[in-house]
């Protein structure tokens, strides 16, 4: 072996380092989603929480840096393997079909890249209007984050893309989950049949409880 | 049976191909589909005409020789068949069937529906094989192992290195190839002198010879007419990872 950096730009590298960061940015879904949640018990509690998360956190810069990198990584690595795989089939099938069970095709996997280079932008969109925009104060202490929120949902343009952006998070996860594992060489005759099915019905649960919270932020939130 | 055909020709590898019609008049169902193509071809030649080029050998399933995309799947709709055991019964009176040669980058058309694989030879060259040397048939009870690994391991063995799984893979890649080579000499006492070196080689190989990566679909398995499943890949990660701790060569 040349070098051991050398080693993460071969083929099996590349789907390592997707895998690894794929799942530390799931993770950080999983925190994201269970803030979120917190807006269900009024602005009290939320600013509260981000409070806590952004003043009370001397780790936020370091966490901050590592997730945008972490991220870019994973979006650099993909574009390049895709546009590399590309390359592999110079001349397309004139009819190429689905092969059957077992394959684990689906929507889902066959557009990992389009439904990842969507949330590319919706991230760019979303980190703007809620870490680069102006801000309420709240008296209790840093930010008024829900007023900020209920008023970004106000425009049902908006409310709409992010309910359609969560769809594609809901896809992006279908595939995803389950195939970071297997890129991370995790696989297992009784575990893996079991994380496919879990991977699928928590991409389904993640989106559906975005949806649910910029719905309501929409209808709810948003008038009272 | 009477069928309509839609096979790829192409001259020569640099050449531009296209799919031209035939008609398959007298096709009985008892036919494999390498028969079937014979009786065409016999037709062509008898009015004069080239022969359509394919692959094949042992036609029984068991060489990999044969390759053919039936109606866009490798080696025709029937799981763990080589498209040599694809019969005629599978299809019905007035089907249209469209044939093509494996498509990748790494395995170039040689003529119509003949590639050339030589890429998944140098794979082997590579990395898949032994330099202990094996003697007389050891006795069995000499070599401990266990009967699950040795069973994983001759699962792994069975691949036939027909391509069909780089045919399958919407990136062309070659992984679960490689994955069977390299579970079945990892998982073997034989095979654990070469182990670390064994997979960098044959991945550094497969990358260079134009193969693309994997996106854990699984058409492959799919495809494989020995079932080889991609658990097989997921181990080629583990035995990388551990070639990446051992440090390789
Ligand atoms: S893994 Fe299966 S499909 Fe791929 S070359 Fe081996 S036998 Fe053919
Ligand atoms: S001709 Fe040997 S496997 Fe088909």
């Amino acid at each position: 072996m040349s070098s051991r950096f050398g080693v993460f730009s071969s083929s099996v590298g590349t789907k390592i380092l997707i895998g690894v960061t794929g799942v530390a940015l799931f993770l950080y879904l999983v925190i994201h989603i269970a803030g979120n949640l917190i807006v269900f018990l009024g602005p009290a509690a939320f600013n509260r929480y981000a409070f806590v998360m952004e003043y009370g956190n001397p780790l936020l810069p370091v966490i901050e840096i590592g997730l945008l990198l972490i991220f870019l990584l994973h979006v650099y690595k993909a574009v390049t393997m895709f546009l590399a795989n590309q390359q592999a089939r110079p001349v397309a099938y004139v009819k190429k079909k689905y092969a059957g069970k077992p394959s684990r095709k689906s929507f889902a996997s066959s557009t990992m890249i389009f439904s990842g280079l969507w949330l590319l932008f919706f991230i760019i969109i979303h980190v703007k209007a809620f870490r680069f925009s102006p801000e309420y104060p709240w008296p209790a202490g840093g930010r008024d984050l829900y007023r900020q929120e209920m008023e970004n949902f106000v425009s049902p343009l908006t409310a709409g893309f992010y309910v359609l952006s969560m769809v594609v998070v809901g896809s992006h996860l279908w595939h995803g989950i389950a195939s970071a594992f297997q890129s991370m060489g995790a696989d297992h005759p009784k575990w893996t049949p079991r994380l496919l099915t879990t991977g699928k019905v928590i991409a389904v649960l993640m989106a559906g409880g975005f949806i649910v919270i910029a719905l309501w932020a929409h209808f709810v939130g948003a008038r009272t | 049976m009477r069928l309509k055909l839609k096979i790829w020709r192409q001259a020569g590898p640099g050449t531009a191909g296209r799919l031209v019609d035939y008609a398959a008049d007298h096709v009985s169902p008892d036919m494999s589909f390498l028969e079937m193509l014979d009786v065409v071809n016999e037709g062509l030649v008898k009015q004069g005409h080239d022969a359509i080029a394919f692959d094949s050998d042992c036609r029984e399933g068991i060489c990999g020789m044969c390759g053919l995309v039936v109606n866009g799947i490798p080696h025709g709709p029937d799981r763990g068949t080589t498209v040599c055991q694809l019969h005629m019964r599978r299809f019905r009176d007035g089907d249209t069937i469209v044939i093509e040669p494996w498509r990748a980058r790494a395995f170039p058309v040689v003529k119509d529906l003949v590639v050339d694989r030589s890429a998944l030879d140098r794979i082997i060259t590579a990395g898949g094989y032994v330099s202990v040397n094996c003697g007389g048939a050891p006795d069995g009870n000499a070599i401990p192992i266990a009967k699950e690994v040795s069973e994983t391991a001759m699962d792994s063995a069975a691949c036939i290195g027909c391509g069909a799984c780089v045919a399958a893979c919407k990136n062309a890649s070659a992984h679960l190839f490689m994955s069977a080579k390299i579970s079945h000499l990892s998982l073997l006492p034989q095979g654990q002198i070469e182990r670390y070196r064994r997979v960098v080689a044959m991945i550094e190989q497969a990358d260079a010879e134009g193969f693309g990566s994997c996106s854990n679909e699984g058409e492959c398995e799919a495809v494989c007419p020995k079932e080889i499943p991609i658990s097989n890949i997921a181990r080629m990660t583990r035995e990388y990872f551990r070639a990446l701790w051992v440090g390789g060569r």
